[in-house]
């Protein structure tokens, strides 16, 4: 069975970066959104293995998004990731109270992301 | 493209798209000047200058990154209210505007010249240096709102700035609860949204999955309300939600900051977090103290709204206003208001098309037009065999007559689809220039109030991005050499600030363009003094020269009135290049002035160059397209008719005016062929008129027209080339040269 | 490599094949030959591995033999109708439509000093194009630009040890697009930078 990672990134050229590292791995299937609130939407109708969110986007902010995750119990033991640009420590820390398992700061290589998922997701 | 090419292209797209969405932003902050700023506004500025930093990082391009870093710490310190917004720190971020502009281009050359590092490097340093000492010490009033620790860890910094700005100011606070359906959820929200965004500020938009089970998903919105609650519960009717007040305890010590407004007062100092408000608001003087508050914001920013009266222009001013103001006219209603609001929706419904697809797509139509036309020829054809044909095969040509016509149309809505896919509004490239004006003027040290309209006028995109540079060299004139400096206004009895405008309107086929000032002028007599020092015109021609022809050798090559070399004009740059870019677009200007009064520049353009009407004409066996738009009338003359007037060839027009002619054989050095008619094709564009004289018509035609590309482009008389189809290929005439050249043979000749 | 490295490397190099697919510009075209001639160079030989031959186009002006490098050739094309441009520089023959963009294409015998004078090929007055004319097509800096050849002879595979690049009285005087000469048995080839023969 496939992998199913949600990528929520606002910004199209960071959203395709990223889904292009991890669809490199083989045996992952990719679903990526603009928006919060389209995720909200995926959530249910999929059963996801990884998420990994932007902070700042337009409708509801990934750290809204987090704490909506981890206090749901159909999807409190996803782990998620936080993608984040350098300065916005204090927002960074707030995800990771919340929640998130691990953090990216822009820019980062495809070859860190490929490892975190791939640690993340017990694969070898 | 490769991969790394494709990868770039998408960086640049998106980034260009950002860029200019953050100079619309700063364009409005800058109308806000001196008031306080919109902080939805701000944070959207913020975002912009985020999300570049982030692209530009992501894509390796450190330059774009490094200043998008710097800026968007100026920009959070302004949005978090740690450094308030003045002149200086406004005209740094527009200045970081011009540099992302500049960087944006060499990276989509993949270049990264040292000057630009050193501009970099320089701005960056100076956005560092903006003050940054924060008010600390103070008890943070977020701590006195009652509010879940939980709830609390969930709001971003920005977000947790602006609940307490809220706090701090006594605006009423409430949490906004509403319940829906997961499947439709954010029209719901989207709903509330656009309801509540006039009563006040949604701070924050917390999901939760508490009730509802697998399809539902409930929303609490902490809001700052600037009405009262009744007026709230009313506005709110209809829709799932349910408010509850958030409760802020008293300040200790130290006085609010904002004087008058008193802290609401606690009713009850319970350990509840919420109180159920159905019943009436438990904080009736913070919310009346808000709504204050909130007036006297929107009084100021009403002062703001009536600038875009002309009016306003003639008020008396003071010295404490800003150098600059940029004013916008619109023809439909009051100016874009502050926030001009997008929801998500309208945003994903656009798309991003390269032009070169639409050119693409464009060819194909030409080429389908040409399909057209021969299907029309022979439903022609088989029509005129009436006689010998038999009745089925004439019903066969009604029929093909009948569906070709049906073609037709469709092919007209599809060309013009595809036009208007490449319209977009000449204000494009006017928020740029309101920029480029603010930072003339001030090193200029003039006064100017740059005033806009028209900018909804759609050009095609390749016109429009032809536009900026000679309006930009012109509106630099104008502010350069027509405007005065402020004491030299007031002692003429002008007044001080001056006006610069820029209009543009739509008449039919053309937009006019027109850049006017109430400057100084241009001296004719100066003008013809150094067209005759430059040699550029002799004596007898200068005496036989009318006003409006003297203002017009400013657009010669090598003329200059300038007397001191500006860091502005000293570009060896002159207006005869604005005359040939405006002439590469088939448009034509003209300069008209008056001493002491001001300077207006017209610029007639065509709406669009990708396909137009033409007319196919035939000289010495060679086939030419005139532009439709440009032809006024078709005469056919004997050669009897032709006079001759000082050795220059001209028409009498039903007696009431004399057309200058030009052979087209000869100007071109065809073979001249003798005939008894020749057709006479009369061209105008604005004021002047030119009878073009060739051998036959072969009838109209939809053409897409080619530039000859860069190899090509210094030959004289020619826009273009188009396919007629059949493998012919088919020169476009360019009338506005022609006629130019017509007037300079005039000169010549006189 | 004979010519401006600089310019070169920004050019796509397109492979063989779709090189000859171009030759089936029109239907009529009977191109077998030039497929031969390719498949004869690739069988006789036998490259070295550190010197890679290239493969260079050869052509025909007024009876003598020239080359360019194949990667700065875009396509060849049979002579279409060409529509000649009043006013223009002397050595522009004439415009065609190609593919929806507009291909000005030049004379390079006068700069070669092969003739005194472009011949006239354009326009209603010009006699019928030979045969075996071809317009060579190639990416300028300023655009696409179209060069007429006499006749296309065939693709050639030179060995760096097979050019000289310094002929005195050939290479260099007023003759400054020749670069140098190739040799392939007793056969010579004049080797042009096409983009100074363009300028």
């Amino acid at each position: 069975m496939k992998f199913k990672v949600l990528i929520v990134e606002d910004s199209k050229a960071s959203r395709e970066f990223i889904s292009a590292a991890v669809e490199s791995i083989s045996g992952l299937e990719v679903i990526s959104t603009s928006s919060g609130f389209e995720a909200l939407k995926l959530l249910p109708r999929h059963r996801f293995d990884l998420i990994i969110t932007d902070i700042n986007m337009p409708d509801i902010n990934g750290l809204e998004l987090i704490s909506f995750v981890k206090q749901s119990p159909h999807y409190r033991d996803t782990p998620l990731f936080i993608v984040t640009t350098e300065g916005r420590e204090k927002d960074r820390d707030r995800g990771l109270a919340l929640g998130a398992a691990e953090y990216l700061v822009k820019p980062f290589s495809p070859a860190s992301l490929e490892g975190l998922v791939r640690r993340y997701l017990k694969l070898a | 493209m490769n991969q790394a090419g494709k990868a770039l292209a998408e960086f640049v797209a998106e980034s260009t798209e950002i860029v200019d969405v953050l100079g619309k932003e700063l364009l409005v902050l800058d109308q806000q000047r001196g008031q306080e700023p919109d902080p939805d506004l701000l944070n959207g500025i913020f975002r912009s200058a985020h999300s570049l930093k982030g692209l530009a990082a992501l894509f390796g391009q450190e330059g774009i990154a490094t200043l998008a870093h710097h800026a968007e710490d100026l920009l959070d310190r302004l949005r978090l209210g740690k450094l308030s917004l003045d002149d200086g720190v406004l005209d740094m971020l527009i200045e970081s505007l011009d540099v992302f502009q500049g960087m944006l281009a060499q990276a989509a050359r993949e270049e990264f010249s040292p000057s630009m590092a050193m501009r970099l490097k320089e701005l960056v340093a100076r956005l560092d240096g903006v003050g940054s000492a924060e008010a600390a010490g103070e008890e943070d009033p977020l701590d006195r709102l009652d509010l879940e620790p939980q709830v609390r860890a969930v709001f971003t910094e920005y977000e947790e700035h602006r609940l307490r700005e809220n706090v701090r100011r006594g605006v009423a606070l409430w949490r906004i609860r509403a319940p829906f359906d997961l499947s439709d959820f954010d029209t719901g929200l989207t709903e509330l949204n656009v309801r509540l965004k006039p009563l006040g500020e949604v701070v924050s938009t917390l999901p939760s999955s508490e009730p509802g089970g697998a399809t539902g998903i409930a929303f609490d919105l902490i809001f700052g309300a600037k009405v009262s609650a009744e007026e709230l519960e009313a506005k709110l009717q209809g829709t799932p939600a349910q408010i509850f007040a958030l409760k802020v305890r008293p300040a200790t010590g130290a006085a609010e900051p904002m004087g008058s407004v008193a802290p609401p007062p606690a009713k009850k100092g319970g350990a509840r977090e919420e109180e159920a408000s159905r019943t009436r608001a438990s904080t009736a003087d913070g919310q009346e103290s808000g709504s204050r508050m909130e007036q006297a914001l929107e009084d100021s920013r009403a002062e703001g709204g009536s600038m875009s009266d002309s009016s306003v222009v003639s008020s008396p001013h003071t010295l404490s206003e800003p150098p600059v103001r940029t004013l916008m006219l619109s023809e439909d209603g009051p100016p874009r208001g502050p926030r001009t609001e997008e929801s998500l929706r309208s945003l994903t419904q656009t798309v991003r098309v390269d032009i070169g697809r639409l050119d693409a797509l464009m060819n194909t139509v030409g080429e389908l037009l040409l399909i057209k036309a021969n299907l029309q020829r022979m439903a022609e054809a088989a029509r005129q065999q009436q006689e010998v044909a038999t009745a089925a095969s004439r019903q066969y040509g009604q029929e093909l007559a009948r569906e070709t016509r049906q073609l037709e149309r469709k092919l007209d809505a599809l060309q013009q689809g595809l036009l208007e896919a490449r319209m977009v509004p000449v204000g494009q490239v006017f928020d740029k220039l309101a920029r480029l004006v603010r930072r003339i003027a001030r090193e200029e040290g003039k006064e100017i109030d740059f005033i806009i309209s028209g900018g909804e006028v759609e050009l095609d995109k390749l016109i429009v991005e032809e536009l900026s540079d000679p309006l930009m060299h012109i509106i630099r004139n104008a502010i350069d050499h027509g405007v005065e400096s402020p004491e030299t206004r007031l002692a003429n009895g002008k007044s001080r600030r001056a006006r610069v405008s820029l209009r543009a309107e739509q008449k039919g086929n053309h937009v006019f363009i027109e850049v006017s000032d109430d400057g100084a002028g241009i001296d004719e007599l100066l003008v013809r003094e150094m067209a005759l020092k430059r040699g550029l015109i002799t004596e007898v021609q200068a005496r036989e020269m009318n006003r409006r022809e003297l203002l017009n050798l400013i657009f010669l090559p090598g003329f200059s009135t300038a007397r001191k070399v500006s860091t502005l004009s000293g570009r060896g740059v002159g207006l005869d290049v604005v005359k040939n870019n405006i002439g590469n677009l088939s448009g034509i200007i003209d300069v008209w002035s008056e001493r002491g009064q001001g300077t207006s520049f017209h610029l007639t353009l065509p709406v669009t160059l990708a396909i137009i009407r033409a007319l196919l004409v035939g000289v010495s066996g060679r086939t030419y397209a005139v532009p439709l738009n440009s032809v006024l009338e078709i005469l056919s003359v004997t050669p009897g008719d032709i006079r001759t007037v000082e050795r220059r060839e001209v028409l009498d027009v039903r007696g009431e005016h004399t057309l200058p002619l030009v052979r087209m054989a000869r100007l071109f050095g065809h073979p001249e062929r003798n005939s008894g008619r020749h057709f006479v094709v009369v061209a105008g564009l604005a004021q002047e008129r030119l009878g073009i004289v060739v051998d036959e018509l072969q009838g109209q035609q939809d053409i897409v027209v080619n530039s000859l590309g860069g190899r090509l482009q210094g030959v004289r008389g020619i826009s273009g080339a188009t396919d007629l189809g059949n493998r012919r290929t088919v020169l476009v005439l360019d009338v506005g040269a022609l006629l130019e050249e017509a007037g300079s043979l005039d000169r010549r000749r006189a | 490599m004979p010519s401006a490295p600089g310019l070169l490397s920004l050019l796509t190099v397109p492979a063989l094949s779709v090189l000859l697919d171009t030759f089936f510009y029109r239907p009529d075209e009977d191109i077998g030959f030039l497929e031969e001639l390719v498949a004869g160079t690739d069988a006789t030989s036998s490259p070295l591995p550190e010197e890679s031959p290239e493969e260079y186009l050869a052509f025909r002006l007024e009876g003598e033999f020239y080359a360019v490098p194949i990667h700065g050739v875009r396509e060849i094309v049979k002579v279409p109708p060409l529509t000649e441009v009043p006013r223009a520089a002397p050595n522009l023959l004439g415009v065609v439509y190609l593919r929806g963009e507009v291909l000005p294409v030049y004379d390079i015998k006068v700069k070669l000093r092969l003739t005194d004078k472009a011949s006239l090929v354009a326009g209603p007055d010009a006699p019928e194009p030979p045969r075996s004319a071809r317009i060579i097509v190639v990416q300028t800096a300023d655009g696409l630009a179209g060069i007429w050849v006499d006749s296309v002879s065939e693709v050639v595979r030179l060995r760096p040890s097979m050019l000289e690049l310094d002929v005195p009285g050939v290479v260099g005087g007023e003759r400054d697009c020749v670069v140098g000469l190739g040799r392939r048995n007793k056969q010579l080839f004049i080797l042009l930078d096409i983009w100074q023969a363009l300028a």
